[in-house]
């Protein structure tokens, strides 16, 4: 195995690692840029995702928590991952219009604290009752048929598909997001009401569609990063909140508001950790991620492309 | 053994006066028991938590009309599947003791009346697969729920830390899943008895398979779990692949409940070593076998997990294809006990038992019977029935509970997983053989017993 084998498994492997860190930081980055909310119900949006995915591809057998107790052996309707994959987003856009309209709109203009206690409520509130009902162990959530099994790629030799899949996932729909918010009439607004919310208004503009828009995309993202994680490992009622964290991270480090940002915030963090255990330093490879994060922000305390007016 | 002298207390004869008015004379007679050959007769009509005999110590003397045993295990966390299972043989166990079934027939001592004419109560605690949070769950059911026994397992760490407890608390500790050299090695315990096998046993059982199917002059490379466990895995599995002559290139550590392994796997595939051996467990080892399978390693490495059981080959599917490992017990073993706990567990569950399942059972049973042939649940005179106790009746052959190290000397069966074609209702695996007691084992003066310090009896 050559080096350049080596470096190149490092930045495919980084690249899949970071995937999943972008499209929550997405997500969460354009609900904390435009809306000046802080949603630490990312991740249990997250976590909605993952088990809505479970529910919908296949038949999840229960083993313990409430619905066991009343004699359900299984749940799920078995439509298979594809299909997963296109409503999850959908249920979840939904679910994220939902949390705007009755829980974040009436905290929009309450200091961040308030935000973080109520989103962080309403997290551990989804959490704890996804265990209660479904219980706390671990499910496989298994890969969709297409894409289990290696691909054989040159240089690197195999390499598992549906990780590649993962990394395509993401840089589509990245791309549409980021489309989406730079090129069209409703990205316009959104980019003005950043800016100067009272002048839009005064244009005869109503933002709060927007708003509810931006934070349903938002929580689409998450719902898909869920979707698409999922199979890379199990899923129990703690992914959420072990995401949550690096996804806050990304954002800080990429600077809040900016897609490029939370891209190569996410990359850098899921390539070092990743080249870290590669190297033989596993142990490392948590503490790596913070050490980076503390000296860039150390050094540009708005982020690697947050414009110092964004931070204010 | 010398059980208590001859006195009648006011308890023994309510106790058999009471067991008498319940199932009648038939009863009585199975419950004092013909003696049995594992030792020392088991005393006319149970002595119970004979509080005159003995003093008080731990939770003896159990009051009221119930003995309650603690059943701590994995509720959530990577080794829950197994913990669930080891909890259904449990609560098994539980009524089979006191209504009779399964093992009861079979195990001389017991009478399928309760123990010692009490009956048997449970409390569960889920320990999350977590050392402290095991040891605080167990604390409660010494503490709350007075439990006289606490067993269980799945995770070497969390049978260290409670069984390091139980000694300070003057209870026992019947040791379920727990493969950890150092559990009756340098952390063993007087009030602890561990059925399972060790890493040192499964390296002597795995080396001579895997040197015939791959032949010698092998490179590996080793992925481990980085506690107790995992550890004392990867020492020995190193010691005895070394002894036919296999060379380690490297062995990495992996945090337990690390559920993506893809660039730990990167690793090893980039280190050209020709067997893979992924010293995981629960989902954790289901994860990492599927993960590299699903890299496609197994396409120019031989992959091995030296410890798996039914539920990880079921969560892994078709990854386990292939795969050699040791496992702690299995429904194919064919004979008497192990039959009729296969027949009564899917009776009651309508599943086929894992391997920790029969150890939960096997463990509960164990202990019941050595508190029969005591006479009492007084802790010191259970240990002593229970060390150096030959038996045939849980389904591995003769055996011994070694008085040196509380380590059952025991036959190993090793396993292969199968094709997911010929997977099918809880057959994962074939049988490739079990491998005699006589093949693997240390002298109580070496490998892990060397470091054993088993402490106080608590009555000296």
């Amino acid at each position: 195995m050559t080096v350049l084998a080596d470096i190149l498994t490092i930045l495919l492997n980084g690249l899949q690692q970071g995937a999943i860190y972008v499209l929550l930081a997405v997500g969460l980055s354009i609900i904390l840029g435009t809306l000046k909310f802080v949603n630490f119900a990312h991740g249990a949006l997250y976590l909605i995702g993952a088990y809505l995915g479970l529910f919908i591809t296949g038949q999840v057998p229960l083993s313990n928590g409430q619905l066991a107790d009343w004699g359900i052996e299984a749940y799920g309707i078995g439509l298979g991952f594809t299909a997963a994959l296109v409503l999850v987003p959908i249920i979840v856009f939904i679910i994220g219009i939902l949390m705007e309209r009755f829980v974040a709109r009436s905290f929009y203009d309450r200091p961040d604290t308030d935000q973080i206690l109520v989103t962080f409520g309403l997290a551990v509130i989804v959490q704890e009752l996804l265990r209660a009902l479904l219980g706390g162990s671990s499910q496989p959530f298994p890969q969709p048929g297409w894409a289990s099994g290696p691909i054989s790629l040159p240089i690197i030799g195999n390499f598992p598909r549906w990780r590649l899949g993962v990394i395509a996932i993401t840089a589509v729909l990245v791309i549409g997001v980021y489309a989406l918010v730079e090129y069209t009439d409703f990205g316009l607004i959104v980019q003005a009401g950043t800016l100067d919310e009272e002048m839009v208004r005064l244009l005869g503009i109503r933002l709060s569609r927007p708003y509810l828009v931006v934070f349903g995309i938002g929580a689409a993202l998450a719902g898909v990063a869920g979707v698409v994680g999922g199979p890379l490992a199990n899923v129990n009622p703690n992914i959420g909140t072990e995401q949550l964290v690096p996804a806050f991270l990304t954002v800080v480090i990429g600077g809040v508001g900016k897609i490029e940002g939370a891209v190569v915030a996410g990359l850098m963090l899921g390539t070092l950790q990743v080249a870290l255990i590669q190297t033989g330093y596993a142990a490392w490879s948590q503490v790596g991620i913070y050490a980076l994060a503390a000296v860039i922000l150390l050094v540009r305390p708005q982020g690697l492309l947050g414009s110092e007016v964004d931070v204010a | 053994m010398p059980t208590n002298g001859s006195s009648v207390s006011r308890r023994q004869l309510l106790q058999t006066t009471g067991a008498a008015g319940t199932v009648g004379i038939a009863g009585l007679a199975g419950c004092s028991g013909d003696g049995g050959d594992g030792g020392g007769g088991g005393g006319d009509g149970g002595d119970g938590g004979d509080s005159d005999s003995y003093p008080a110590l731990g939770n003896f003397p159990v009051e009221g009309d119930t003995v309650t045993f603690g059943f701590n295990v994995p509720q959530s966390g990577p080794y829950s599947s197994e913990g669930q299972d080891e909890l259904r043989a449990y609560q098994l166990a539980k009524k089979h003791l006191n209504n009779g079934g399964g093992w009861i027939e079979d195990f001389e001592d017991l009478s399928g009346d309760g123990v010692l004419g009490y009956t048997v109560d449970s409390v569960n605690g889920d320990t999350a697969t977590d050392a402290d949070t095991a040891r605080q769950s167990a604390q409660r059911m010494i503490n709350r729920d007075d439990a006289v026994m606490v067993s269980g397992g799945s995770s070497s760490a969390v049978a260290i830390a409670v069984q390091g407890l139980c000694q300070q608390e003057n209870v026992m500790f019947m040791a379920c899943l727990t493969h950890s050299n150092d559990t009756t090695g340098k952390d063993c315990v007087r009030y602890g008895f561990r059925e399972m096998f060790n890493a040192y046993m499964t390296g002597q059982a795995l080396a001579p398979v895997l040197e015939e199917e791959y032949g010698s002059d092998n490179t590996f490379y080793q992925l481990y779990a980085d506690y107790s466990w995992g550890q004392t895995v990867q020492e020995s599995m190193n010691q005895f692949l070394s002894d036919v002559g296999w060379e380690e290139l490297n062995s990495v550590p992996t945090p337990l409940g690390t559920s993506d392994f893809s660039s730990y796997l990167s690793e090893a595939a980039n280190s050209g070593a020709d067997v893979l051996l992924l010293d995981h467990y629960g989902l954790d080892g289901a994860n990492s076998v599927s993960q590299a399978v699903n890299a496609g390693l197994d396409e120019d490495m031989e992959i091995v997990v030296p410890l798996y059981n039914r539920p990880m080959a079921q969560a892994a599917g078709g990854s386990i294809e292939g795969v050699f490992g040791t496992i702690a017990w299995d429904s194919q073993i064919d004979n008497d006990a192990s039959n009729s706990f296969t027949t009564a567990f899917e009776d009651e569950y309508d599943r086929v038992p894992s391997g920790p399942a029969q150890l939960a059972y096997a463990q509960t049973l164990q202990y019941a019977a050595a508190a029969e042939r005591a006479g009492t649940f007084y802790p010191p005179e259970v240990i002593r029935e229970l060390e150096d106790y030959e038996y045939d009746n849980v389904g591995l052959g003769q055996e011994t509970m070694r008085a040196c190290d509380h380590q059952a000397q025991r036959s190993i069966p090793v396993a292969r997983g199968l094709p997911e074609s010929e997977q099918s209702d809880g057959n994962f695996i074939d049988l490739v053989q079990v491998t005699s007691r006589d093949d693997v084992g240390y002298a109580c003066d070496s490998g892990p017993a060397a470091e054993c310090e088993l402490g106080e009896y608590g009555d000296e």
